[in-house]
């Protein structure tokens, strides 16, 4: 199994390397000039000096790298090649500097990714929670009433774009009822400190997170169902009830676990999730999170920050792809790997 | 069993989270527990918090200390916060825009000629004033930020590095790096300790030199050089640095200087630089000299609150605030007004666009008196802008016949809802000195007419076809538009592109063209407009311009792309970085236009110097100005003396120039900014389409609550007061 994963942990490396070049290639093809946005703050400076003004905006090029070519400067933000002298890329543990923010990459993301990581773990608890139970339900019933009903809620449900469950969510319970507010994090110029500070914060959060759990109940509970119907209509399930086994028996530990590797991917996948926000929530209820920096920074050519985001989702998905393999193992034997 | 438990654990999870999600919809935000419940505002008598809520759709950087850093980029909810923090400048803005001093602070002030012809403001200030954390205001807090601001350590720290710039010794100043070196005799630039145009003359007194060699004076508005504002010198220098001045000029101990750890002698590094750096993200370590100190940034949440600075002795009017805590959100737009109307915010600021006026007034029309609002026109426009170095949009009488054909008042009332109006040049009606030439001034408003547009491009020789011939109304085909014929010099103009100009965008299958008739060039009435999307303006524009029965009936045709901001900037600047292909393409483009203040300056804008062009958004070469061209070197003639010298043929050029280096008094400067205006009027480099209304709307708790195009919330908020505060 080490020998696996270490093997597997080197094609992942391959594959971060060439995703990264061909992300970084993409970028700097986008026209767009870091240094000619960075000269305007200067421009009223050398208002009466356009030689100064063009000499500034060479410095700034030099400064920025980008009178190297593309790939001497792909070097240098990996941080294996010097630029300006000086090696300062991801190796060197420097992630990059965003020019909107006007500070350092890895400052702007820290509390965004707080707020994403916090909001997604308690959506991906209760969407997980609630979709297990439903789909198994549904499935073990499949084609009764309350199936039915349910078959009818999820696919509205899943049909219906997420920006408009969330405005038709807060025109209820904010603007109508008035249970929630209708945006932001916590009470305005409020002081809470301990557990007062945290409820307010879930208080805030309740309808963002009932908003995500409604809208991610669809397809999962869908997913699981299915996934059980296919292996409740198996021969190792006929002859469980054949022995006479209780049927939560061969519902929970025979049909169930036959029915967890396609669904594994997606729990993997929505746990992975919790690292990237919502643009559309975050959005809509004005929530500082992952999701609203990476429309943010890309709307404002904020590459670096967009690299970074897009370079740490590839690890993620990357180490998510090994987290499942290795799964699969432990949810069918007869994938198991050995060596 | 397991199961059972995490079973039971999700539902206790679920259960709590439907407790905590129904939890009260108000409360005050204290921790003591107190709920003073909904704002009822001035209609119910009931105590209110001494609190203001202020929302924006901006999202705060906590960039506050330094917004932006020296440059023109900053936050513009950054630049509200770093308003309520900061005071005590010599010099402020007024409610009109205009930079007045600032009585609280300066005791006296003098501004004197030297000989070297230079203006020297010397500035005594009142002894007492006190930062938030009770240390006195002195000189040296007002000169420690320009010096260290003008050295090599600030550029070393991303600032501009050029706070004195305007000042005489600002460039050996910066030269200096904490160490003398020995320069060549012919060395135009001799680095200097000493900062020589800024003197420390006392605990209370310094004296600031405009240089006269470097252009920055006579300059009209020179004296505002003198506006400077005071730091705790532990913000500015850190530790162990001083200001000091020995008789030659103000400078910075030695300590300023030292270098960095990663210090080559190719590039040089300062140590300070990552104080600098450090200290403009810090709102708890050091002193305010504002109304407000910031008393939490949450930047998990992008929220400021301030709270009341007690030691703040007033603005330049000598007001000091009432309301003890002012909060700064973020807010959503598309849900702003259902916070306000939650009283989850108190006031929602620059509203406009027709359906969300609309919608904001109804709040207020249905709030029984517990909302009000105030509101003024924007000191800006929305405009059309032309290239004017190429292309049909080159000639005057093109540029002309589009703003009779697009009906700019029907235009503005569509766009605005009402809510807006026209101006006919570039002014805001709030200016002072169109206050003083409103009554005189003679403006073309161009008025709706096909006719007098037509007239206009006949008068302005586009009279031909694509053969040479006489144009003939209703013909198809590439002969549906008039020509031009250029001169040798028209033709040649921008790198002859002219002679290759071509419409683009053409879905109908018809270009039309440059075309050569016996050796002479005809210029196609074909203009090639860029707009951006998503973008309202552009629609509506599209639905008035492109293909319409009147621009059709012109015997003119526009052609529009859409894109993205930049590609447009690109198009403007010719920015190959941008997207810029190469060759000027695009003749027309729609944005918009504003002033921050009333320091109203477009010197080098209209110059025929092509090196200037990246401070011109037109490229308009005058030939007034070639006639009669402004020489910064020669005698500064009064407007009456230039009208009679050039013929009564004043040009742009000459008039924005002559306007800030040639004016003295203010009499002076409203009389060549009429004549400015008037000029630009008739040559139309924009179009002015729309000046909206900006509603600012506020809960009525607050009282007294003023705003103008120059004087935001947070200016206001200093005059106001809360109703029945607690």
């Amino acid at each position: 199994m080490g020998k696996y994963i270490l093997k597997r942990l080197g094609y992942m490396l391959v594959v971060f390397l060439i995703l990264s070049l061909l992300m970084y290639l993409v970028y700097a093809m986008i026209p767009y000039d870091r240094a000619r946005a960075e000269a305007e703050n200067w421009k009223q400076v050398y208002k009466n000096d356009p030689v100064g003004f063009e000499n500034k905006y060479q410095e700034l090029r030099k400064e920025l790298g980008l009178d190297q070519n593309v790939f001497v400067r792909y070097l240098g933000w990996i941080g294996v090649m010097p630029i300006n002298g000086q090696y300062q890329g991801i190796l060197q543990g420097d992630m990059g500097y965003s020019y909107v923010y006007d500070r350092p990459v890895q400052d702007v993301l820290a509390k965004p990714m707080r707020n994403t990581i916090f909001i997604n773990i308690f959506a991906t608890i209760l969407g997980l929670g609630i979709t297990i139970p439903l789909g198994i339900f549904c499935g073990v019933k499949r084609g009764s009433k309350r199936d039915t009903a349910v078959q009818v809620a999820t696919i509205v449900g899943y049909s219906i774009p997420v920006f408009i469950s969330a405005i038709l969510f807060i025109w209820i319970f904010a603007i109508m009822l008035g249970w929630f507010p209708v945006s932001g994090m916590k009470t305005p110029g409020s002081n809470f400190t301990g557990m007062k500070k945290y409820l307010d914060e879930l208080y805030y959060m309740a309808l963002p997170l009932i908003v995500m759990t409604a809208t991610s109940l669809g397809g999962m509970t869908r997913y699981v169902r299915s996934s059980m119907i296919e292996a409740l209509s198996m021969d190792c399930i006929r002859t469980a009830r054949a022995k006479g086994l209780r049927e939560k028996i061969v519902i929970f530990s025979h049909a169930w676990r036959n029915a967890l590797i396609p669904i594994i991917t997606l729990v993997v996948g929505w746990f992975l999730s919790i690292f990237s926000g919502s643009i559309m929530i975050e959005n809509i209820f004005g929530l500082n999170g992952m999701g609203r920096i990476y429309i943010n920074s890309l709307t404002q050519k904020d590459f670096e920050v967009v690299l970074l985001l897009q370079m740490f989702y590839v690890i993620i998905g990357l180490m998510g792809n090994l987290v499942i393999d290795i799964l699969y193992g432990f949810a069918d034997p007869r994938i198991r790997v050995n060596k | 069993m397991n199961k059972r438990i995490l079973s039971l654990v999700l539902s206790l999870v679920m259960l709590a989270l439907c407790f905590v999600g129904c939890g009260p919809a108000a409360n005050n935000g204290d921790d003591t527990g107190a709920d003073t419940g909904v704002d009822t505002g001035v209609v119910s008598g009931e105590k209110n918090e001494n609190k203001v809520i202020v929302g924006n759709t901006t999202e705060l950087a906590g960039d506050f200390r330094w917004p932006g850093f020296g440059g023109s980029s900053a936050g513009a909810a950054d630049q509200d916060v770093n308003g309520l923090i900061t005071g005590y400048s010599t010099m402020e803005t007024n409610q009109g825009g205009a930079y007045v001093w600032n009585d609280t602070v300066v005791k006296s002030h003098t501004e004197e000629e030297n000989e070297a012809g230079d203006l020297v403001v010397t500035i005594e200030i009142n002894p007492g004033l006190l930062f938030s954390d009770g240390t006195e205001v002195k000189a040296v807090n007002y000169l420690a930020y320009v010096l260290a601001f003008s050295s090599p350590v600030s550029v070393n720290a991303g600032h501009t590095g050029m706070s004195g710039q305007a000042m005489v010794g600002y460039n050996s100043f910066a030269a200096y790096c904490g160490e003398d070196v020995a320069v060549a005799d012919d060395a135009e630039v001799v680095p200097t300790k000493e900062f020589a145009g800024i003197r420390l003359l006392g605990d209370y007194s310094f004296s600031l030199t405009i240089s006269a060699e470097a252009g920055y004076y006579p300059y009209y508005f020179a004296n505002t050089y003198g506006a400077v504002t005071p730091y705790p010198l532990d913000l500015v220098l850190g530790e162990g640095v001083e200001v000091k001045d020995d008789g030659n000029g103000a400078y910075l101990t030695e300590a300023w200087y030292a270098k960095g750890a990663d210090s080559t002698a190719e590039a040089l590094t300062y140590a300070k630089s990552e104080h600098l750096k450090e200290a403009r993200y810090d709102v708890t370590k050091y002193a305010f000299s504002g109304p407000y100190v910031v008393s939490e940034w949450d930047e998990g949440t992008k929220e400021c609150t301030l709270t009341l600075n007690p030691n703040f002795a007033g603005n330049f009017e000598g007001q000091k605030p009432s309301i003890e805590t002012i909060v700064y959100v973020k807010i959503v737009s598309e849900t702003q007004l259902d916070q306000f109307k939650s009283g989850a915010v108190d006031i929602l600021a620059g509203i406009t666009g027709g359906s969300d006026t609309q919608a904001a007034l109804a709040v207020i029309d249905e709030s029984n008196g517990k909302f009000a609002e105030v509101h003024y026109q924007r000191a800006g426009y929305g405009k059309l802008q032309f290239e004017c170095d190429f292309g049909p949009t080159m000639f005057e009488s093109t540029r002309q016949a589009i703003a009779y054909v697009l009906n700019t008042s029907e235009f503005a009332q569509a766009f605005t809802g009402g809510y807006g109006t026209v101006v006919y040049g570039p002014y805001s009606p709030d200016f002072d000195m169109w206050a003083a030439v409103e009554d005189t001034i003679e403006l073309t408003e161009y008025a709706y007419s096909v006719e007098n547009a037509k007239q206009a491009l006949i008068d302005g020789g586009w009279i031909y076809n694509s053969k040479g011939e006489d144009f003939v109304e209703g013909q198809t085909g590439v002969d549906a538009v008039r020509y031009r014929k250029l001169t040798a010099e028209e033709a040649e103009a921008t790198g002859g592109v002219n002679k290759t100009y071509a419409s683009v965008a053409n879905t109908d299958g018809v270009e039309y063209k440059t075309v050569e008739v016996n050796g002479e060039y005809y210029m196609p009435l074909a203009i090639n407009w860029f707009g951006t999307t998503p973008n309202d303006v552009t629609d509506m524009l599209a639905a008035r311009l492109v293909g319409t029965d009147d621009v059709n009936a012109l015997g003119m045709v526009i052609r529009s792309v859409t894109g993205d901001f930049d590609k447009l900037l690109g198009e403007i600047y010719r920015e190959e970085s941008y997207g810029y292909g190469g060759t000027p393409t695009y003749g027309m483009f729609n944005l918009a236009t504003g002033w921050n203040s009333a320091v109203y300056d477009y010197a080098y804008n209209w110059s025929l110097d092509p090196v200037y062009f990246g401070y011109s958004s037109n490229k308009l070469f005058d030939e007034y100005d070639v006639a009669f061209p402004y020489d910064m070197t020669g005698e500064k003639l009064t407007y009456a003396e230039a009208m009679e010298a050039s013929g009564g043929k004043l040009g742009m050029d000459y008039l924005s120039m002559a306007m800030v280096y040639n004016a003295k008094t203010t009499d002076e400067y409203n009389e060549w900014w009429g004549a400015y205006i008037e000029r630009w009027n008739k040559l139309l480099p924009d179009i002015p389409l729309y000046s909206n209304y900006y509603f600012d709307i506020y809960n009525a708790k607050i009282q007294n609550f003023e705003t103008s195009p120059f004087w935001s919330p947070v200016d206001a908020l200093l005059y106001c007061t809360i109703a029945n505060a607690q």
